[in-house]
């Protein structure tokens, strides 16, 4: 099983592998930047044009994820279970892309050229067989993940329709999805979403319910300007069309055994894996206490405060605080999120989590930390390998 | 040029070969008359002839080179030999004329990217300031509307002395009924001018009803206040 795959950094015929020797040429390479990442992936479609349709128009991001993966490779390369869990991820998550075994011979091909060419006069055989010696053992690690959920019938991808599109504010529409076959996943986590309209963009949402009967998602997509993806999400022409869903991943979900006392810090659609979480938690026989926090620019950006009351009123142990960042009228809390979590008092001895954007789950993680809540009560949401 | 390529210099039968210098022969010189000493020439001939067949083998080896690296670069086959000249160099080359066109590619991409982002990004402001002014004009109304009604019960207060007259009577009465048909006429407006704008309708309904309650306080003849909608939810 994948779980005992044992990650020795050997080479197969000679000794060990030098780790020091490894790093210390990456670091030499990666001092060209962006050029790096250009020269690879110039280099692969050249050697194998057919692999150019796999990837979008413009590669900058693509160039960018290619660098952190790298950067994560090597800098864990003494930490074999974050990095055997983080190349397991990865070669699970490339699936949905259609990458197959002879595309990591081809990656190999490319990605050795251009550590020769960047290393210059400083590449050497021995360094060469340690390049090589390594992507072997990354791609393998990779491969046999994505072979195991192949074997275990995982589809690659499933297929969605929308089948109902509401726009609830300028900014934010929720999404019903019906997907094929049914997708299963634990309330919290995330799948890479791909629309036809714009065909080889993924990109990451959380389901804003527990799984159901009837197999429907709920998701909450927030307009980004400029967003190509979420532009297309959030326009009511995606209602009646098709999506591709990644495999459901990320690690928002509740840990075991389920604490006695939490708080939830949703910022905008930060809501939605918050609202799966409330979702499953409705299903206990008896559900913790749960406070959940619920903030926005405006009071218009509120956009499931509805919903949210709603299940406070139904059920005793939830209690639902909005508040409002950018606007002095409003009725109810105003202020940082952060400021109105904090304000509310003693949280030491809950569990805490947040969602939402970068700034606001920062803050307020820094703000409980400092407030005695220990680190490892702060749950984040985390895609790991693939940032959205 | 063409011909020049496909066809071997050898193969011409009008130019001369090493073979043609050993075997030939002169006429003898007459007799009394100074010659060359024919072994000497023999001997200088043999040498000609050496460095003659040096210069055929190095011509015909480098033809043949030729004609392989031909045949190779049209056949396309290039990868399995790595003595090509400047394929490295080529292949870098293609790399290098790759790269520069991803980044345009990029660029145009970011461009298009920063103006839909500017589009979004005025479609917002467009939306906020429409949204604006649909508060302030309901602001208006509501102020408007507040003001008259408070007037006309200070009004008939004051000029409500009884023992009141059936005419004044009617007349307090119309002048209710207009403003209650004045404010259902304006909330109606503002409940189709735009959804967003529900709360503050939310905010008048309230106030507008405490209005009524302090007028029915204040006028014994007053009818019981209209019934609040009841939105079940409000955002407060």
């Amino acid at each position: 099983m994948l779980r005992s795959v044992s990650w020795r950094w050997r080479r197969r015929k000679a000794g060990p592998l030098d780790v020091a020797r490894l790093r210390e040429s990456f670091a030499q390479v990666a001092e060209h930047g962006d050029e790096l990442p250009l020269f690879f992936y110039s280099d692969l479609f050249l050697k194998h044009p057919e692999v150019r349709d796999m990837f979008p128009v413009s590669m900058a991001a693509q160039r960018g994820h290619l660098v952190d993966a790298l950067v994560k490779i090597v800098s864990h390369a003494d930490d074999a279970d974050t990095l055997t869990a983080f190349l397991q991820g990865l070669g699970r998550d490339h699936r949905k892309f259609g990458a197959l075994a002879e595309h990591y011979d081809a990656v190999s091909d490319s990605l050795l050229a251009t550590l020769e060419y960047f290393c210059g006069p400083s590449w050497t055989p021995e360094l060469a067989d340690d390049w090589k010696a390594a992507y072997e053992l990354i791609s393998s690690v990779m491969s046999t993940a994505a072979e195991e959920d192949e074997q275990q019938h995982r589809p690659a991808w499933w297929r969605g329709a929308v089948v109902a599109h509401e726009r609830r504010s300028f900014d934010v529409s929720v999404l019903f999805v019906q997907t094929e076959p049914r997708l299963d996943y634990e309330p919290g986590q995330s799948v890479a979403i791909e629309t036809s309209a714009r065909p080889r963009l993924w990109r990451y949402y959380s389901m804003a319910n527990a799984p159901r009967q009837d197999g429907m998602l709920e998701f909450h997509v927030r307009l980004i300007d400029g967003g190509a993806v979420s532009m297309a999400l959030t326009s009511s022409t995606i209602a009646g069309t098709d999506l591709r869903i990644g495999p459901p991943v990320g690690v928002l979900t509740l840990s075991q055994p389920v604490p006695r006392d939490l708080l939830f810090v949703a910022g905008s659609t930060g809501l939605a894996p918050l609202k799966a979480l409330l979702d499953q938690l409705a299903t206990f026989q008896q559900p913790p206490k749960v406070h959940l926090f619920f903030g926005a620019r405006a009071a218009g950006e509120l956009y499931d405060l509805d919903s949210l009351e709603k299940m406070a009123v139904q059920h005793s142990w939830l209690t639902v605080t909005p508040a409002v960042s950018d606007d002095q009228k409003f009725a109810g809390e105003t202020g940082n999120l952060a400021d109105v979590v904090a304000r509310h008092g003693d949280w030491s001895g809950h569990e805490a989590y947040l969602a939402g954007p970068t700034k606001m789950v920062e803050d307020t993680a820094a703000r409980l930390a400092a407030a005695g809540v220990a680190r490892e009560q702060i749950h984040i949401e985390d895609f790991g390998w693939s940032e959205p | 040029m063409e011909r020049a390529l496909t066809r071997a210099w050898f193969e011409d039968q009008s130019r001369m070969t090493p073979e043609e210098l050993l075997t030939a022969t002169f006429p003898m010189s007459r007799l009394g008359r100074r010659g060359y000493e024919e072994d000497a020439v023999q001997e200088f001939l043999t040498e000609v002839h050496a460095e003659f067949v040096r210069m055929v083998n190095d011509r015909t080896t480098l033809w043949q080179e030729v004609q392989r690296l031909r045949r190779r670069i049209i056949a396309g086959k290039s990868d399995s030999d790595p003595v090509l000249f400047g394929r490295a160099d080529a292949h870098v080359h293609a790399v290098r004329i790759l790269s520069t066109a991803q980044v345009t590619a990029d660029r145009y991409v970011a461009d298009a990217k920063a103006y839909s982002s500017r589009l979004t990004e005025e479609a917002r402001q467009r939306h906020d300031e429409i949204m604006r002014e649909a508060e302030q004009y309901s602001d208006m109304i509501l102020e408007e509307a507040h003001a008259k009604a408070r007037e006309a019960a200070v009004t008939a207060l004051n000029t409500a002395v009884p023992p009141q007259t059936e005419h004044e009577r009617q007349a307090a009465m119309a002048e209710l009924a207009y403003l209650r048909t004045y404010s259902d006429v304006y909330r109606a407006h503002l409940r189709a001018y735009t959804e967003g704008i529900l709360r503050g309708i939310e905010e008048w309904e309230q106030k507008e009803a405490t209005s009524f309650q302090d007028g029915s306080q204040a006028m014994p003849f007053a009818a019981a206040p209209p019934a609040i909608d009841g939105n079940g939810y409000g955002r407060h």
